[in-house]
C-alpha cells in the first residue's frame, strides 16, 4: 500500500486534470517546495489512514480480550444482563453473526436486482432528463440518516408489511422462513429486511450505473448491428462487461447492510437465536451492530468488552466480505478491467477512480468510504448526464 | 428514552417553576425546614444554610446516566440554576447506567445516575476514585412501572401479580382468559391474542418490572431479575417510547414502561398483594409504596441502598410496582468546592421542593420524608 502514491504519480496528470499533479507534470524538471508539501500531505493522509486501521484493530482486540478470555459461566459480572446465560463468549457471539449475516443477506436478496434495474434503467432506458433527475433522487436516498430509515420502518413499513406476512404464513408457511406465529407487531426480520434492502440501493446503483455507462460504445454499436434487440444488446454488450463491477457494487451494499445499526435496532424484535424465520415477533435473529447499540449504555465494563468483542467479529465479517470482493473482482474479467483503469481513462471518467480507489485502498474502510461516495452523488449524476450528452 | 420534543416545554415549565421554588424558598424557609427538622436539629441547621446558599454557588457539575431520570433532571437543573445563575450542570442521558456509573469510576463525573445500585465490586472499585471512604448511593428519583395495554372496546382493566406474570410468561395468551376475566366482572373481554411488548435493550425499567415479578410469583416468574428481558416471550422494543408507541399502534397488546413516559397510553390498575383492591398509579400511591416496600440496606457509612421487598405492599393507598433510580457519588472530593457544589445541588434534589418539582415537571413521584431526611444527612456529611 505504501507504493500507492507514487502509482498515482505515474498515471496522475492525465487522470485528474485540474489537480495539482497536473501542474507537477509540466514542471516535472524541477520540484517546487509546494510539490513537496502536497506529496508530502498526500503520502501523510494515505499513511494515516493506514494508522487509523490499525488503532482500531489494535484497540478492538486489546478491549476484547478480558470477555474473550472469560469464564462466562463463573465471572459474576458477567452473570447479569445481555450476557446472562451463555456458557462463553463463543456461544454469545454465534447467534449473531448469524443474525448479521442473515439480516444483510435478505437486504441484497430483495435490494441488488432493484438497484440494478433501476441503475439499468438510467443508464440505458431512460431518456436523459428523467435519468438525471432519477440518479439524483436514488443518491439522495444515501443521505438519509439511518435512524430517519429505522423510523419510517416503526410507522409506515411495519404496519403495511403485516397483511402481506399473513397472507406468506397461510400460503407458504412450510417453508421455515415464513412459518408462524406470524408477529402482530410487524417488528419482524422481514421488515428490518425491507428497510436495509431500501439503504443499501444508492451504493448498488450508483456503481452499477457508472459502470454500466462505461460500457464501449463500439461494442453496444456492434451489437445492435448484428440485429440484437435493446435488451439482447444489454445481455451480449452491457452485463458481460459490468459483470465484476456488479459483484463489487453488490458486495459493498453487503457491507453497508452488515454494519447497519439504528435502523435494525429500533424495528426488529430481536432474540439472540439461530432462527431462518422472518415473520415472527420472538425468532428474529439478532445483529451485531444493532446488538451493541442495545445494550452498552446499561452494561458493566466486562459486559462492555464482550460487546466489543462481538464488534471485533464484525471487523473480521466486514474484512472477510471485502477481501472476498477483491478475490472476485480480481477472477471474474478482472483483468480487462485492471488493464483498463491502469490505462489512462477519460478524464471525467469517475468510474475509473472509483474503481481503482477500490482496488487500492484499505480494503475495510471501503464500504463506508463508498457511502460517502454515494453522499456526493450529484457530482456524479452532473457527470453521469455529460456522459449520457456524449452518446 | 423520552422523546426530546418534550424537553423545551418541560424546560420551560421548569424554569417557571424555578422562579416560583425561588419565591417559597425565601417565603416558606420555616416550613421547609419542618421536613428536614425532626430528625436531628444538627443536621437541620446544616442543611438549611446549604438551601439559602444557592446564588453564591458557581462552578460546572458534570453528570451523566440512567435516562430514567433524564427529564427529572433537566426539571432540576433548570430549577437550580434560576437560583444558582453561575451553576452549570451537565447531564447526558446518553450513557445510561452502565456508562454513568463507568464514567463516575473514571473520575470524570461528580455524580453519576444509576437505576441500580453500586454493587459491592463496584463499591470497592469506587475507592480507588474517591479515596478509602468511598461512594454512596443517594435514592433521587421515584416513578412506577406502569402496565400499559391496547384492546379496541376496552378503557378499564384490573390485573393482579400472577395473571401480570403469567401473561407476560406467555402462560395467558388470549384476552378473554378465564384469569383475566374472574378480575374484570363486568367487562367483556374479546378473545383477541395477547401481544407482549417489552424492551429490547438493558433497561432499569426492566429490572425494577422483573423484580416485581419475581418477588410476587416466583413460581410463576422463574427468572431471575434484571436489566435484559429474560424469555423470548413477546416483540422486542427499543426504548420505552418503542414500547408506547408500539403497543399504541397494535391491538391486544400490553406492555411496561416508567409511569412518567407513558403519555396517552391507558394503564391497568393492579392488585395490592391478594387485598382484592385495584389502584391505578398516582403520585401518592408510588410514594406509599417506596414508604411501606423499601428499607435502607446500607452497604457502608451514610450509603442509602434502597432493598425493596413488593410484597411488603399492603396498603390500598400503594402502587405495587415502585421504580426507584440513584444518584451516585463520593463521599470525599478532592476539590472541596465541588464536592460542596455536588452536595448542594443533590441536597436541592431531594428537598421537599426539589422532588415537588420533580413531581410537577418529569411525571415523578416524591420521596418518603424519611427517605428525603436520611438522603439530606447523607449528602450534609460529603466532603
Amino acid at each position: 500500500m505504501k507504493s500507492l502514491p507514487d502509482d498515482r504519480e505515474g498515471i496522475g496528470s492525465p487522470q485528474r486534470p485540474g489537480s495539482p499533479q497536473r501542474g507537477a507534470g509540466t514542471a516535472r524538471v524541477k520540484a517546487r517546495p509546494a510539490d513537496r508539501i502536497f506529496r508530502f500531505l498526500s503520502t501523510g493522509s494515505a499513511g494515516l489512514i493506514m494508522v487509523i486501521l490499525a488503532g482500531v484493530a489494535l484497540f478492538l482486540i486489546i478491549k476484547a480480550g478480558p470477555a474473550i478470555v472469560a469464564n462466562w459461566s463463573t465471572t459474576t459480572d458477567l452473570s447479569g444482563g445481555t450476557t446472562q446465560g451463555y456458557s462463553s463468549f463463543w456461544a454469545y457471539v454465534g447467534p449473531l453473526i448469524w443474525g448479521t449475516l442473515f439480516s444483510a443477506l435478505i437486504a441484497l436478496v430483495l435490494g441488488a436486482p432493484v438497484a440494478i434495474g433501476i441503475a439499468l434503467f438510467i443508464s440505458h432506458y431512460a431518456p436523459r432528463r428523467l435519468a438525471g433527475v432519477l440518479g439524483y433522487l436514488v443518491d439522495l436516498l444515501a443521505a438519509v440518516p439511518s435512524v430517519v430509515f429505522g423510523l419510517w420502518g416503526i410507522f409506515v413499513i411495519r404496519p403495511f408489511l403485516i397483511p402481506f406476512q399473513d397472507w406468506l404464513n397461510q400460503y407458504l408457511g412450510w417453508i421455515p422462513l415464513f412459518s408462524g406465529p406470524v408477529s402482530r407487531t410487524g417488528s419482524t426480520m422481514l421488515a428490518g429486511g425491507v428497510v436495509l434492502a431500501v439503504m443499501i440501493l444508492p451504493i448498488i446503483t450508483s456503481i452499477s450505473r457508472e459502470i454500466f455507462l462505461q460500457t464501449p460504445r463500439l461494442h453496444e454499436e456492434a451489437a445492435l448491428a448484428l440485429g440484437s434487440t435493446k435488451w439482447e444488446m444489454v445481455k451480449l454488450a452491457v452485463f458481460p462487461y459490468a459483470r465484476s463491477g456488479i459483484v463489487s457494487a453488490t458486495l459493498l451494499g453487503l457491507g453497508r447492510a452488515l454494519g447497519e445499526t439504528m435502523a435494525i435496532a429500533l424495528i426488529i424484535s430481536p432474540s439472540l437465536v439461530f432462527s431462518v424465520q422472518m415473520i415472527t415477533d420472538t425468532r428474529n435473529s439478532q445483529t451485531i451492530a444493532a446488538n451493541i447499540a442495545l445494550n452498552f449504555p446499561e452494561s458493566n465494563d466486562l459486559q462492555r468488552d464482550g460487546l466489543i468483542a462481538t464488534g471485533l467479529a464484525l471487523f473480521v465479517i466486514s474484512f472477510g466480505v471485502n477481501f472476498i470482493a477483491r478475490l472476485v473482482i480480481a477472477r471474474t474479467g478482472g483483468p480487462r478491467r485492471v488493464k483498463k483503469s491502469a490505462k489512462p481513462a477519460p478524464p471525467s471518467d469517475p468510474t475509473s477512480v472509483l474503481t481503482a480507489d477500490a482496488a487500492e485502498s484499505p480494503v475495510t474502510i471501503r464500504s463506508e468510504q463508498a457511502a460517502r461516495d454515494a453522499e456526493a452523488g450529484d457530482e456524479r449524476t452532473e457527470l453521469a448526464a455529460e456522459q449520457n450528452e456524449d452518446r | 428514552m423520552t422523546d426530546s420534543e418534550g424537553n423545551t416545554v418541560k424546560f420551560n415549565k421548569a424554569a417557571a417553576a424555578g422562579t416560583i421554588a425561588l419565591a417559597s424558598v425565601l417565603a416558606l424557609a420555616a416550613c421547609s425546614s419542618d421536613g428536614t427538622g425532626s430528625a436531628s436539629t444538627s443536621t437541620s441547621t446544616a442543611s438549611k444554610p446549604a438551601a439559602v446558599d444557592y446564588s453564591s454557588l458557581s462552578g460546572t457539575l458534570t453528570a451523566g446516566g440512567s435516562s430514567a431520570q433524564a427529564n427529572a433532571q433537566a426539571a432540576w437543573t433548570a430549577a437550580f440554576t434560576a437560583q444558582a445563575s453561575g451553576v452549570k450542570i451537565n447531564y447526558d442521558k446518553s450513557q445510561g447506567s452502565g456508562g454513568g456509573v463507568t464514567n463516575w469510576l473514571n473520575g470524570s463525573y461528580d455524580f453519576a445516575g444509576t437505576d441500580a445500585a453500586l454493587s459491592a465490586d463496584q463499591f470497592t472499585q469506587a475507592q480507588t476514585t474517591c479515596g478509602s471512604a468511598g461512594g454512596v448511593n443517594i435514592p433521587v428519583y421515584l416513578s412506577g412501572v406502569s402496565i400499559i395495554y391496547k384492546l379496541d372496546g376496552v378503557s378499564k382493566l384490573n390485573l393482579d401479580a400472577k395473571t401480570i406474570a403469567e401473561i407476560f410468561a406467555g402462560k395467558i395468551t388470549t384476552w378473554n382468559d378465564p384469569a383475566i376475566t374472574a378480575l374484570n366482572s363486568g367487562v367483556t373481554l374479546p378473545s383477541t391474542a395477547i401481544s407482549v411488548v417489552h424492551r429490547s435493550d438493558g433497561s432499569g425499567t426492566t429490572a425494577n418490572f422483573t423484580t416485581y415479578l419475581h418477588q410476587q410469583e416466583p413460581s410463576v416468574w422463574t427468572w431471575d431479575a434484571g436489566t435484559a428481558w429474560p424469555n423470548s416471550i413477546g416483540s422486542g422494543q427499543q426504548g420505552g417510547s418503542g414500547v408506547v408507541n408500539t403497543v399504541a399502534a397494535g391491538n391486544g397488546t400490553i406492555g411496561y414502561a416508567d409511569q412518567s413516559s407513558i403519555g396517552d397510553a391507558t394503564a391497568a390498575s393492579i392488585e395490592v398483594g391478594s387485598t382484592g383492591k385495584f389502584v391505578a398509579y398516582s403520585e401518592a400511591g408510588a410514594t406509599a409504596s417506596l414508604d411501606a416496600s423499601g428499607v435502607i440496606d446500607a452497604q457502608g457509612d451514610g450509603d442509602l441502598t434502597v432493598a425493596i421487598d413488593t410484597t411488603k405492599i399492603t396498603s390500598t393507598k400503594a402502587y405495587p410496582i415502585p421504580l426507584l433510580s440513584y444518584d451516585v457519588l463520593c463521599k470525599s472530593f478532592k476539590d472541596a468546592a465541588q464536592g460542596k457544589l455536588t452536595a448542594a445541588y443533590l441536597g436541592f434534589i431531594v428537598s421537599s421542593t426539589g422532588q415537588k418539582i420533580g413531581a410537577k415537571n418529569a411525571g415523578a413521584a416524591p420521596l418518603p420524608a424519611s427517605f428525603q431526611t436520611k438522603a439530606a444527612d447523607t449528602l450534609s456529611s460529603i466532603k
